[in-house]
């Protein structure tokens, strides 16, 4: 196996809370991100899946180093960045860009699309004014916009096509690593697939690899080679994609799975399978995590602490049954029919009866 | 029918040559231009032009000596002598506004410009480094809560009385008000994912305020500014009024509005006169910041 690209050791961000007007004290920290090991190799796409708020997107930004961890490391084709002082950053960046999430505010609004793309160039001192400009047109025409659109501003593109110059922004300095911060997530369904299969075919050429940040399962399993699923600042289970979808060992993973928009209208019903809401980051349960909302539960989990370990073949999970946990099945699932549908049948048919 | 179509088509896509970025640049209108097509900022433009060309060239300008009175013809209505009238010196109406308003624009610019300069600096800096934001702000707090006329006499006690107290005096009084404005808008913009995007660029500090954090608050700043500008004439009018300002014989629009008021009744021109062109410079200036503002946005430049 080759070294990999990028290595998250162990890391960490809370934000400490205070109270107090004038002799602020801390009473407790935000765990937004708990001791997350990853690793991409070269070429390769790592998605990180979760709710809102379980430390996806804080996790990108530690992997970037635009906020600063509380505790672990960040290694970058070996080499530490946790710790590099502003110059030795500021060239370390052009190696890692991200595109983010809302396309709409991801764009300086005062530039036009030349001066965007350009900027990256710029900032790092690369090129002349002529060989900047040769090379935007080409972005341009890598990311299917067109010269001309290189003279207007964000303000007069649609979604997709903001988010493909932010695309071609991230390209400008050939880098080995893009953080995609949820890109498609603020798009129309439509232009998702676009945007999608152009990030694929950038990683076919180009030899990208991407850290690809999503809540949307379906863009994951088109994305990704490996998964990570998040749960309240913590990897849970990491596996490779075809692993993770066939054969999830971590319940939280299952119930994720079974809860992805089914689009066969008879097989609505299993829906709904974990209820209640994540718990606070700011005082996470003991033991597991997940045991407040977990179907499996047991004794055990209220009090010990999972370690993500390894399972199998590049597969890992953080559950102490990951192995016994029965399998998931999305056919198993659908044919169960649920209590609460079972309950609005005869709702339904009591109603009816009445009204004869 | 439609293979035909289909070889026409084929046949122009060889024949035409590849559109280049030159065939598909958008010509936008110039800012002048923008400004121009508007009615309102047109006249405000031309006022404004109108105004500074006639406070810079007032010495040529001017019928008569501003200095020099004609006691014998004191207080003679417009179109009695000179086209607009005497004052209570038998001063030559129209030589006095003229010389007036390079006073007043003096004042005004001077004041806008440091203030906002020095409250604008301020304002970035506590919104960028939120580390000195609380010392900062509540520094400008205790500026804020001075008022202007306060600041004035202040100063006209420090350094006597004259222009220059007043340049300052007014200069202060906008810097608190500058940097809430600036700290305000600038903060909103800081939440900005572009903000973001130019910090995992590795872009420096400075870049990051002159290219992305001033060019986006600038519609807070341009409204603000001309805003500002208006009351700092007539606060300086008010202090010059209260014999703070710049001392006679200097001619300035606030202090002669000032001297009419013994006339109201009878030679309402010495006061009016000086009002009316305050009003209109304010007016003028507003107008024009305005569509400045619009002129200066490339979401609303069509």
């Amino acid at each position: 196996m080759t070294a990999p690209l990028l290595e998250l050791e162990d890391v960490t961000k809370h934000y400490p809370v205070f109270k107090g007007l004038i002799r602020k004290k801390q009473v407790g920290a935000v765990r937004a991100v708990d001791g997350v090991s990853l690793q991409i190799n070269p070429g390769e796409t790592l998605a990180i899946v979760g709710e809102s708020g379980c430390g996806k997107s804080t996790t990108a930004r530690l992997a970037m180093r635009l906020i600063e961890p509380t505790a672990g490391s960040v290694r970058f084709e070996g080499r530490d960045i946790t710790h590099l002082d502003r110059a030795a950053m500021r060239s370390m960046r052009r190696n890692m860009q991200i595109v983010f999430q809302d396309p709409y505010a991801s764009l300086n609004p005062r530039m036009t699309v030349e001066e965007l793309i350009a900027e990256p160039m710029l900032v790092h001192g690369e090129g002349t004014p002529a060989s900047r400009r040769a090379r935007v047109l080409e972005l341009l025409r890598r990311v299917d916009l067109a010269p001309y659109h290189a003279a207007r501003y964000p303000h007069e593109f649609s979604g997709g096509q903001r988010q493909r110059i932010g695309i071609a922004r991230a390209l400008a300095l050939s880098p080995k690593l893009i953080v995609c911060d949820e890109p498609v997530s603020a798009l129309d369904v439509s232009i998702q697939a676009q945007v999608v299969n152009l990030l694929k075919d950038l990683q076919k050429e180009l030899g990208l690899a991407y850290l690809f940040i999503s809540h949307g399962l379906a863009v994951v399993k088109h994305m990704a080679d490996r998964v990570a699923v998040m749960y309240l600042g913590q990897v849970v289970e990491l596996a490779s994609k075809q692993d993770l979808y066939r054969n999830p060992r971590h319940p939280y993973t299952q119930a994720l799975l079974a809860a992805a928009p089914e689009p066969d209208p008879t097989r609505r019903e299993a829906w709904n399978v974990l209820g209640g809401d994540v718990p606070s980051p700011l005082n996470p349960p003991a033991g597991c995590r997940f045991h407040t909302r977990c179907p499996l539960v047991q004794e055990r989990c209220r009090t010990d602490v999972p370690n993500l370990r390894s399972i199998g073949a590049g597969h890992s999970a953080a559950c102490h049954f990951a192995e016994t946990v029965p399998t998931f099945s999305h056919a198993a699932a659908a044919r169960e029919e649920s209590p609460s549908r079972r309950r609005r049948l005869a709702l339904y048919e009591a109603s009816r009866r009445q009204a004869n | 029918m439609s293979s035909v179509t289909q070889t026409l088509a084929k046949g122009q896509a060889e024949s035409l040559p590849a559109p280049t970025t030159e065939d598909f640049i958008v010509r936008r209108p110039s800012v002048l231009r923008m400004l121009v097509s508007d009615v309102g900022a047109c006249i405000s433009l031309v006022l404004v032009v109108l105004v500074i060309a006639g406070a810079i060239l007032a010495p040529w300008l001017a019928p008569s000596d501003p200095y020099g009175g004609d006691l014998a013809n004191t207080l003679k209505a417009p179109g009695e002598m000179g086209l607009l009238g005497t004052d209570g010196q038998g001063r030559d109406m129209i030589t006095r506004l003229l010389f007036g308003l390079r006073t007043t624009l003096l004042m005004g610019f001077a004041s806008v410009v440091f203030g906002c300069a020095l409250g604008g600096l301020v304002g970035f800096v506590a919104a960028y480094y939120t580390r000195v934001s609380g010392l900062l702000m509540r520094l400008m707090d205790v500026l804020l809560s001075f008022p202007a006329i306060l600041f004035g006499l202040a100063i006209a006690a420090i350094f006597g009385p004259g222009l220059t107290a007043v340049i300052i005096a007014l200069s202060i009084a906008t810097v608190p008000l500058m940097a809430r404005v600036v700290r305000g808008s600038a903060i909103v913009v800081l939440q900005q994912d572009y903000i973001e995007s130019a910090r995992s660029l590795g872009m420096s500090d400075a870049r990051i305020i002159f290219k992305y954090l001033l060019p986006n608050c600038l519609s807070a700043i341009f409204v603000f500014v001309t805003l500002r500008f208006g009351q700092v004439i007539l606060l300086g009018a008010a202090l010059s009024f209260l014999g703070l300002g710049a001392q006679p014989p200097t001619a300035e629009l606030g202090a002669m509005a000032a001297d009419g008021r013994n006339f109201l009744f009878f030679a309402p021109h010495v006061s009016v006169l000086p009002s009316l062109v305050i009003f209109v410079v304010v007016l003028a200036f507003n107008v024009l910041g305005d569509a400045l503002r619009d002129a200066l946005d490339p979401k609303l430049r069509k």
